[in-house]
């Protein structure tokens, strides 16, 4: 990891810190690279039609050519020749580092959330009714959020995310789907779920509702009736 | 009737009263956990031939299988958890139990049947099961004489686009050089190494195959001809095999052509007599021809941004070979790299985000990612042995490059998440200079 960041500057550094403690520091870069990315355009393609490659014909080669082994000579200008560099003898039992076993994703948020929920605490930088929580959680100023709707609100957090698959190719472009749902006294999810705000990305938005419903149930709520849903593709929203 | 009314207007009352609670509710905020791919049933297809084969479906089941993990969106479920029947009953039959298969974990039910007589016929249908829905049906067909894994490829790559909208990259190509016969000749194979077809055998030396925006074509580098590096192509499309850019005469040593996004131009590095190499920008046709990259110094290895808007490049004006940025006119070169003393084959991602590229380190290449601003440079092959060459799949996810680190050179796929390496050459000799192919259609 010596050289892994270069040129960083403070902002970058202080963002690169934070992938490292999120995950192991390759994953969470690579997770960066897909989060900066957008969606490619969707194609349909038709039925299968087998086609084959047509080589150009051969152009003839003078008779007083014999085949020779040459280097091959990507030309001067080419500042690396192909296959010039030299050949390491093979060694007899050469370390095939091919398909390492992937290492087990760890959600150190999740892992957390969990262990606190077990042992009946709250997260200590989100008190359950302090403003700080409120805000985090996109509600507007003067509402207030008593200790178990704040727990129950944590809680279905952890509940759908864990239904929740996001596949990378969601995560290249900051995705944000506002969805509805209807939630019995025993947390059961009642009719379909509706978007009341897209994302732009249609499967997206799909695979929240998809996510609520594999979810269902969910954490019995503190009451039952309609909430809401935010999705955010961004990690670190 | 006012009974009728009243009630409405209750139903209506009710539900601004639910909108309000609502409102007031505090929301929850879901950020993505650590499950990443979707899990996929896929049943044995039925076999609907006149004369069955025993074992063609569970073979065919297992090209779909493997061509899904490929995707590492989907990932096949293990056939002895299912519940439900493990060979399709029939696709007429909509009372699929989605319990059945929600149960067992499968976000996905793949079902199908095929039918093989003077065609190979297959119809699919991918339930979502959470919601029981089907997401994808299709058909697709083709000479029986063909290879099924084309089919089951397209199917896989069908399913990935029926859940996140862009489709898989199991039925992508990719175009390389081997010398496995010799000489260094141009091939074709599956994304996943399977497939592998000559596409040049003329003796010659061949390299830098590149494709064409439409997949159709491929250009490269023959020095076929008085052993003399000119651009030639090979077509299964409309286009015309053989030289390229035949109007310009003998005047320039063309060293190496890369297709615009569009199509409809060329970058191609040449050098005229005595002089360095340049980047050149020609029509197919071996029109408009324009000098891009205009120094004394050696230019090479030009790689297109996706929008065609720009080009990364490789000079040594600096001294060494470093990696430069222009617009596709020429103007507003600047520098990308300066961290290391060779940095060399410049790869924009499809998405635009990164530019892969090669480092030397010690005696040897690696390859790291930079973003076209020039802000991160991230490592993402390291071995003691050179890692070269690379080039992007079409949905930006993974890189495919040449390496020595088994002593010959090979073609390999990895991640850019730096996960799931793997070789997909296993040929004798070198195989380098690979490029990967668009989605296929």
């Amino acid at each position: 990891m010596r050289e892994v960041a270069v040129r960083l500057d403070e902002a970058h550094r202080r963002e690169f810190k934070r992938f490292l403690a999120g995950s192991a520091g390759l994953h969470g870069l690579a997770f960066l690279v897909l989060a900066l990315a957008p969606v490619v355009p969707s194609m349909s393609p038709p039925a299968a039609i087998p086609v084959r490659l047509v080589a150009a014909p051969a152009v003839p080669r003078p008779p007083a050519a014999p085949a020779r082994p040459k280097p091959p000579k990507p030309p001067k200008p080419v500042p690396k020749v192909l296959p010039a560099e030299p050949v390491l003898p093979k060694p007899a039992a050469a370390p095939v580092p091919e398909t390492p076993p992937p290492p087990v994703a760890q959600d150190y948020e999740d892992v957390l959330d969990s262990l606190r929920s077990e042992l009946g605490e709250t997260a200590p930088e989100a008190p359950p009714p302090s403003p700080v929580e409120t805000a985090a959680v996109g509600v507007a100023q003067g509402v207030t959020v008593s200790p178990e709707v704040a727990a129950w609100l944590k809680n279905a957090r952890i509940h759908v995310r864990r239904s929740w698959v996001v596949p990378p190719a969601f995560e290249m472009q900051t995705l944000v789907a506002e969805i509805r749902v209807k939630l019995g006294a025993s947390g059961e999810v009642q009719g379909t779920p509706v978007v009341v705000s897209r994302s732009g990305n249609p499967w997206y938005d799909e695979n929240v509702v998809r996510s609520i419903e594999k979810a269902s149930p969910l954490p019995a709520p503190p009451e039952a009736g309609e909430w809401t849903f935010l999705f955010y593709s961004d990690r670190d929203s | 009737m006012r009974a009728r009314a009243a009630g409405a207007w209750l139903v209506l009352l009710v539900l601004l009263g639910a909108g309000a609670g609502a409102q007031e509710r505090p929301a929850v905020v879901v950020t993505p956990g650590s499950v990443q791919t979707f899990r996929a049933a896929v049943q044995t297809f039925r076999d609907t031939s006149a004369v069955p084969k025993p074992g063609r479906a569970e073979e065919f089941r297992g090209w779909v299988e493997a061509s899904l993990a490929f995707s590492d969106v989907l990932e096949p479920l293990a056939h002895a958890a299912f519940l439900g029947p493990e060979t399709t009953v029939s696709l007429a039959d909509d009372d699929v139990v989605c319990s059945d298969w929600s149960q067992i974990g499968a976000d996905a039910l793949v079902q199908g049947e095929l039918r093989v007589d003077t065609e190979f016929a297959v119809e699919v249908r991918v339930w979502d099961t959470t919601r029981c829905v089907p997401l994808v049906r299709k058909r697709y067909r083709q000479p029986a004489s063909a290879d099924p894994r084309i089919i089951a490829r397209r199917i896989a790559d069908d399913v990935v686009e029926g859940f996140i909208g862009t489709p898989g990259v199991a039925a992508t190509e990719i175009t390389f050089v081997s010398n496995r016969k010799g000489n260094p000749e141009i091939y074709v194979m599956g994304a996943d190494g399977s497939d592998v077809r000559q596409a040049t055998a003329n003796g010659s030396i061949n390299v830098f195959p590149s494709w064409s925006p439409d997949g159709a074509s491929i250009v490269y580098t023959s020095y076929r001809h008085q052993d003399r590096p000119l651009l030639y192509l090979s077509t299964r499309g409309r286009g015309r095999p053989g030289r390229l850019l035949r109007s310009l005469g003998g005047d320039f040593a063309e060293y190496r052509g890369v297709f615009a996004p569009d199509g409809k131009s060329l970058a191609v590095v040449m050098s005229a007599q005595d002089h360095a190499s340049e980047i050149y920008r020609v029509s197919p046709e071996g029109r408009n021809l324009r000098p891009l990259s205009r120094s004394r110094a050696i230019d090479v290895a030009p790689a297109w941004s996706p929008d065609g808007k720009r080009l990364a490049f490789v000079s040594d004006r600096s001294g060494a070979p470093q990696i430069y940025l222009m617009d596709a006119d020429g103007a507003n070169q600047r520098r990308l790299t300066f961290q290391g003393v060779y940095n060399t084959h410049p790869a924009w991602s499809p998405d635009g985000k990164w530019i892969a590229y090669e480092t030397r380190i010690g005696g040897q290449f690696d390859i790291w990612l930079t973003d076209p601003e020039g802000t991160f440079q991230v490592p993402l092959v390291q071995n003691p042995r050179s890692d070269e060459s690379p080039t992007w799949a079409p949905n930006s996810r993974k890189i495919a490059f040449s390496s020595v680190r088994r002593g010959q050179a090979d073609i390999y796929v990895i991640d850019v998440n730096g996960e799931n390496l793997r070789r997909i050459t296993r040929s004798a000799g070198d195989d380098t200079s690979p490029s990967w192919g668009p989605f296929s259609r």
